[in-house]
C-alpha cells in the first residue's frame, strides 16, 4: 500500500492542533496483518486515511485477502 | 459438497457436444469451423480444417458421398449445408502443396500394409505420422485402388498421381508386383510388429472387430473394402485411419477400447429444430464449383449448431463468458484451492439463482442448487468473502430486530367499539371485518420486509382490505399482522446457520397463533416459505385480491398496455402468474407478454444478493430485461420495480396499479434510498400500531442529534453506490463533535471524521457552520486500523 500514501498533507488534529506525520502503522484485515506508512497525529495517534486510499488500494487488498 | 457427482451434471452438459453433421462425418470434420472460415472468406484457413481431419483430402474432399447433409439441421429450412460442394470449392481456392516432411527417426515399430488401395494408403500415412516404419505391398503396379475409378468423374488423374506420390516422398516403402497370400503372411509376421490388410479379396475370411478392425489374430487389423464391401469412400478412409490407430494401440500396449466410443459415425446428444429459423435456400452452383463469394454465402446459411440457450438466457453466464459445463469445473477448482486465490468467487457471488437456466436447458442443467450449495460450503469452511454480503444481512438483522419485527391479532371486538356506529359499520367493510372478530387467527398477512420498505404506504391499507373481505367471507378467521423478513437474504449469502434460526422462529410464531395460513405478498417470501417451512400454508396476496375482490379504487378504463416481468422466485408458481393477469385485465390493462416469462421468467438482478455482491452484473440484468420490454413494465415483486427504475425504465407494481398510484407519467420515478427503506420499515411498525392496533410506541429507539444533515443528492448516489447508510454518517459526525476526535484542513476549512461500527470504519468529510452539517465526501474500509 506504500506507494499511495500520502506524505505530508493540509489536514491537521483538530483537538491537538498537530501537523500530521507519517508513521508505521498496524492494520489488519482477515488473516491479514500489515505495517504500513500512515499520517497520524503525533499526540492522541488518531490515522489519517483519504478516499482514494481506502476506496482504491486498501480495497483492491481487501478483496485479495477476502479470496485468500 | 459431492465434488464428482458436480462433475458427473457438467458431464451432462451439451454445449460441447458436436452438431449432426459432424456426429455422422465418419472422419469428423469440424464443419462449423471449416464454414466460419468460408464465411470470411479464408480458404487456405478452412483448407487446413478439412486436411486435420480428412485423410488425403484434396482428393477425398472431392469425392465424400456426403453423409453429413443428410442429416443436416438446414435441411428443413431451405435445404442442407453443400459441405461437399464447400470442400470442392476451398480445395480449388485454398489448397497448397505441403511442405516438405521431415523425415523423423521411424522407430515405433515395423508395419506392413499390404494392399495400397485407398484404405491402406490412410493407414500407411497416418502410421508414418505416429513414428512407425511403414512398408506397403501393392499386387499392381500404383497405388490408390478406388480412387482410380473417380478419373474424370470428379478427380483429376495427375491429382491422384500427385498425391500419392507423396507418399513414398514420406519415406514410407513401396513394393509393387508383390501379392502377398494367407499362406505366405507368416512370412510377414516374422518381419513385421503387425499388419494392415486392405486388399479388395483374400482367401480367408477373419472375423474383425468393427470398433477396432483388430481379427482374431491381434496382430493382424483388417479394414477398406475386405471388411466392409459396402463402405463409403470416406467410411473406407476411415477404416484406415481407426486401424492406424488400432495398430498403435497394439504396440504400445495401450487399451484397444478406451475413449473410443465416439470414433466414426455416431449418435450426437445435441438435438437442434428449425422451429424459430427462417427458411433460406441453398446457393446454386454456377459453374461447376462454387466461386468464392457463392461460398461464402454457402457457408453463411449454416446454423452453427450448438447448444447455447443457457448462455443466451443469462446475462450472468454472458458477463463470464462461460457455460455450465465450464462454470462447474472452476467451481470444482475453486472449492479445492488450498493456498492461492480463489478466482472464481466473484462468479458464484454473481449468479442470481434464479433458475431460468435449468428453465431453458434441453437436459435439465441448473446451476441455481449448485451455487447455493457452493455458497454454503464457503461459509461453511470459512471462505465466503465478508464483504459480498455484509450489508444485506446486517439490513435483514434490522428488520429481525424491533425495528420492524411485529406480530399483532387483528384488534379484538372489545378494542374497536368506538368503530362501531352508524354510517362507519355500513361503509367500512374493516370495520364490519372487527365487528366480527372471532379470537381465533385464521391467517397472518405477512408483507415481508422489501415491500415495506418501498410500498410503505400501501401496508395498511391492504391489511384492512384483507380484513374486510376475508371476514366477510369467512366469520371463523380473524386476520393478524406478522412483520419480518423470511431470511431470503441469508439463503442467498449461503449462511445456513441464519437461515435455520430465522425459519425457526417464524415457525414457532405459526404455532404460537394457531397454525395460520400465511398471506404473502413477496415472490422471495413465497419461495423461502415452500422450501423452508413446509408445513406452513400460505397464499400469495394476489390469489386473495383475485377471489376475494380488489380495493376499491377508480378503475379507469381503455387504458395502456403494460408487459408482464415475472418475478423469478414465482417461476413455477402458475396461481400467482394467472392471478396477476386476470388482476391487471380486470383494471383495464391490456398485457404484452414478454418473450420470457412465466416459467422462464429472467431475473431483474437482485437475485442472489447480486446487486450487493456484483452491482454492475445486476445492472445487467436489468438492463437485459428492459430491453426486451417496450411498454411500461408491471412487476409484483417491490426488488424488480427497484432494479427495473433503477435502470431508468418506467415500472408499476402491481399495488401501485391497483391503488391507482401510476405517478405522474412525465415525472422521473425514483425509489427510496437504503437508508429510507430502513427509516420507511420503522415508520410503518410506528403507524400501524397506532392506527390500528392503537398503540404508542414507549420511548423512541432512535438517538436524537442536535445538528442537522445536509446531503446533495450527488452524496446520496456515492453514500448508495458504496452501501453507506444515513445512521451511520450521523453516527461518525455526532462522535467527532462530541469528542473532536476529526481532522481539520485549514485551507478548506473541511473537517473529516471517522468512527468504526462493527467492522467497517466510516469515513465522512464535511463543512460546519453552526448546527448545520453539510456532508462533502462519505467513504469506508473493512481494515482495521490500529491506533495508538
Ligand atoms: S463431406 Fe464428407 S468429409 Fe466432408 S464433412 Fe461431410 S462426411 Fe465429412
Ligand atoms: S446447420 Fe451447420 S452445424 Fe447445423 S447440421 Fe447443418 S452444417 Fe451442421
Ligand atoms: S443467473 Fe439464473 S440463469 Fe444465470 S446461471 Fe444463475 S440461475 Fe442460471
Ligand atoms: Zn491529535
Amino acid at each position: 500500500m506504500n506507494d499511495q500514501i500520502d506524505k505530508t498533507t493540509e489536514w491537521v488534529c483538530d483537538k491537538c492542533r498537530q501537523a500530521l506525520v507519517p508513521q508505521k502503522v498496524k492494520v489488519r484485515y482477515l488473516d491479514g496483518n500489515f505495517e504500513v506508512d500512515l499520517l497520524k497525529c503525533p499526540t492522541c495517534h488518531m490515522v489519517f486515511i483519504s478516499d482514494e486510499l481506502a476506496m482504491g488500494k486498501m480495497l483492491e487488498v481487501e478483496k485479495g485477502l477476502e479470496d485468500k | 459438497m459431492d465434488l464428482d457427482q458436480l462433475l458427473e451434471i457438467s458431464n451432462q452438459c451439451i454445449h460441447s457436444e458436436p452438431p449432426v453433421c459432424v456426429a455422422s462425418c465418419p472422419v469428423h470434420m469440424d464443419v462449423i469451423a471449416f464454414v466460419s472460415e468460408v464465411e470470411k472468406g479464408n480458404f487456405s484457413g478452412a483448407y487446413k480444417i478439412m486436411e486435420s481431419k480428412i485423410p488425403l483430402s484434396r482428393l477425398i474432399g472431392k469425392i465424400c458421398e456426403r453423409p453429413c447433409e443428410k442429416t443436416c439441421v438446414r435441411s428443413h429450412a431451405g435445404g442442407s449445408i453443400r459441405i461437399g460442394e464447400l470442400e470442392k470449392s476451398v480445395i480449388t481456392f485454398g489448397y497448397s502443396a505441403p511442405k516438405k516432411p521431415l523425415l523423423l527417426p521411424k522407430n515405433k515399430g515395423n508395419i506392413a500394409i499390404i494392399g495400397g488401395g485407398l484404405s491402406g494408403c490412410v493407414a500407411a500415412i497416418e502410421l508414418d505420422k505416429k513414428g512407425y516404419k511403414v512398408t506397403i505391398f501393392e499386387k499392381s503396379n500404383r497405388l490408390g485402388g478406388r480412387l482410380w475409378e473417380y478419373v474424370s468423374n470428379g478427380l483429376e488423374a495427375c491429382d491422384i498421381e500427385e498425391e500419392l506420390g507423396m507418399i513414398e516422398q514420406k519415406g514410407i516403402e513401396v513394393h509393387y508386383g508383390i501379392e502377398v497370400l494367407e499362406k505366405t503372411l507368416p512370412a510377414y509376421f516374422e518381419r513385421y510388429d503387425a499388419i494392415y490388410l486392405g486388399t479388395r479379396t483374400w482367401s480367408k475370411s477373419y472375423v474383425v472387430d468393427p470398433h477396432s478392425f483388430q481379427s482374431e489374430n491381434p496382430a493382424l487389423f483388417i479394414g477398406g473394402y475386405l471388411q466392409n464391401p459396402n463402405a463409403m469412400t470416406i467410411e473406407s478412409a476411415s477404416s484406415g485411419k481407426r486401424a492406424a490407430v488400432s495398430i498403435d494401440r497394439y504396440i504400445t500396449k495401450a487399451s484397444m477400447t478406451a475413449s473410443r466410443e465416439r470414433e466414426g459415425v455416431f449418435e450426437t446428444k445435441l438435438h437442434c429444430t428449425t422451429d424459430r429459423v427462417a427458411s433460406v435456400e441453398s446457393v446454386p452452383l454456377s459453374a461447376s464449383t462454387y466461386r468464392e463469394d457463392e461460398a461464402a454465402a454457402e457457408a453463411s446459411r449454416c446454423l452453427k449448431c450448438q447448444c447455447d440457450a443457457c448462455i443466451k438466457a443469462c446475462v450472468h453466464m454472458q458477463r463470464f463468458n462461460i457455460t455450465p459445463d465450464r462454470y462447474i469445473r472452476s467451481i470444482c477448482h475453486n472449492e479445492r484451492i488450498v493456498l492461492g486465490n480463489r478466482t472464481a468467487n466473484t462468479m458464484i457471488n454473481s449468479c442470481t439463482e434464479c433458475g431460468l437456466c435449468k428453465a431453458v436447458c434441453p437436459v435439465g442443467i441448473g446451476m441455481a442448487d449448485i451455487i447455493h450449495a457452493t455458497r454454503e460450503s464457503m461459509v461453511k469452511r470459512n471462505k465466503m468473502p465478508l464483504s459480498a454480503h455484509d450489508f444485506a444481512l446486517k439490513d435483514m438483522a434490522f428488520s429481525q430486530s424491533d425495528y420492524f419485527s411485529l406480530v399483532r391479532k387483528q384488534p379484538s371486538k372489545e378494542a374497536s367499539k368506538d368503530l362501531f356506529y352508524y354510517p362507519m359499520i355500513a361503509f367500512s367493510a374493516y370495520a364490519r371485518g372487527l365487528y366480527k372478530g372471532s379470537g381465533k387467527t385464521g391467517y397472518l398477512f405477512y408483507p415481508g420486509c422489501q415491500l415495506s420498505s418501498t410500498h410503505t404506504d400501501y401496508i395498511g391499507s391492504i391489511y384492512k382490505h384483507l380484513v374486510g373481505v376475508i371476514k366477510e367471507k369467512d366469520a371463523m378467521n380473524d386476520v393478524g399482522l406478522f412483520l419480518g423478513c423470511c431470511g431470503a437474504p441469508a439463503d442467498w449469502a449461503g449462511r445456513g446457520d441464519l437461515m435455520h434460526d430465522n425459519v425457526e422462529k417464524i415457525r414457532q410464531t405459526w404455532e404460537e397463533e394457531g397454525r395460520p395460513t400465511f398471506i404473502l405478498a413477496c415472490s422471495s417470501c413465497a419461495s423461502t416459505f415452500a422450501k423452508y417451512l413446509p408445513m406452513i400454508q400460505t397464499v400469495s396476496l394476489w390469489e386473495i385480491f383475485d377471489t376475494y375482490g380488489l380495493p376499491e379504487v377508480d378503475i379507469k378504463k381503455g387504458k395502456r398496455e403494460l408487459c408482464i416481468h415475472d418475478a423469478c422466485a414465482t417461476r413455477h408458481d402458475g396461481k400467482i402468474h394467472e392471478s396477476i393477469r386476470n388482476i391487471v385485465k380486470t383494471l383495464g390493462y391490456s398485457v404484452q407478454e414478454l418473450e420470457y416469462s412465466k416459467e422462464k421468467t429472467k431475473c431483474c438482478g437482485y437475485g442472489g444478493l447480486v446487486a450487493c455482491a456484483n452491482p454492475e452484473q445486476a445492472e445487467d440484468f436489468a438492463a437485459d430485461r428492459i430491453r426486451e420490454s417496450d411498454p411500461d413494465v408491471l412487476v409484483y415483486c417491490a426488488m424488480c420495480k427497484d432494479m427495473l427504475v433503477k435502470g431508468n425504465k418506467r415500472a408499476y407494481h402491481i399495488l401501485d396499479v391497483i391503488y391507482a398510484n401510476e405517478t405522474d407519467q412525465s415525472s422521473p420515478q425514483k425509489m427510496p434510498t437504503l437508508s429510507d427503506r430502513q427509516n420507511n420499515r420503522k415508520r410503518l411498525k410506528r403507524q400501524l400500531l397506532k392506527e390500528i392496533w392503537n398503540e404508542e410506541e414507549e420511548g423512541s429507539m432512535d438517538p436524537t442529534y442536535d445538528f442537522t444533515l445536509h446531503i446533495s443528492d450527488e452524496i446520496t448516489a456515492l453514500m448508495e453506490k458504496r452501501f453507506i447508510l444515513l445512521g451511520d454518517v450521523e453516527k461518525v459526525v455526532a462522535n467527532s463533535l462530541s469528542r473532536q476526535e476529526r481532522f481539520f484542513n485549514p485551507k478548506s476549512s473541511d473537517y473529516l471524521a471517522r468512527l468504526r461500527i462493527q467492522n467497517v470504519t466510516y469515513w465522512v468529510r464535511y463543512e460546519e457552520a453552526g448546527r448545520d452539517i453539510t456532508v462533502k465526501d462519505a467513504y469506508m474500509h473493512r481494515m482495521e486500523v490500529v491506533e495508538g
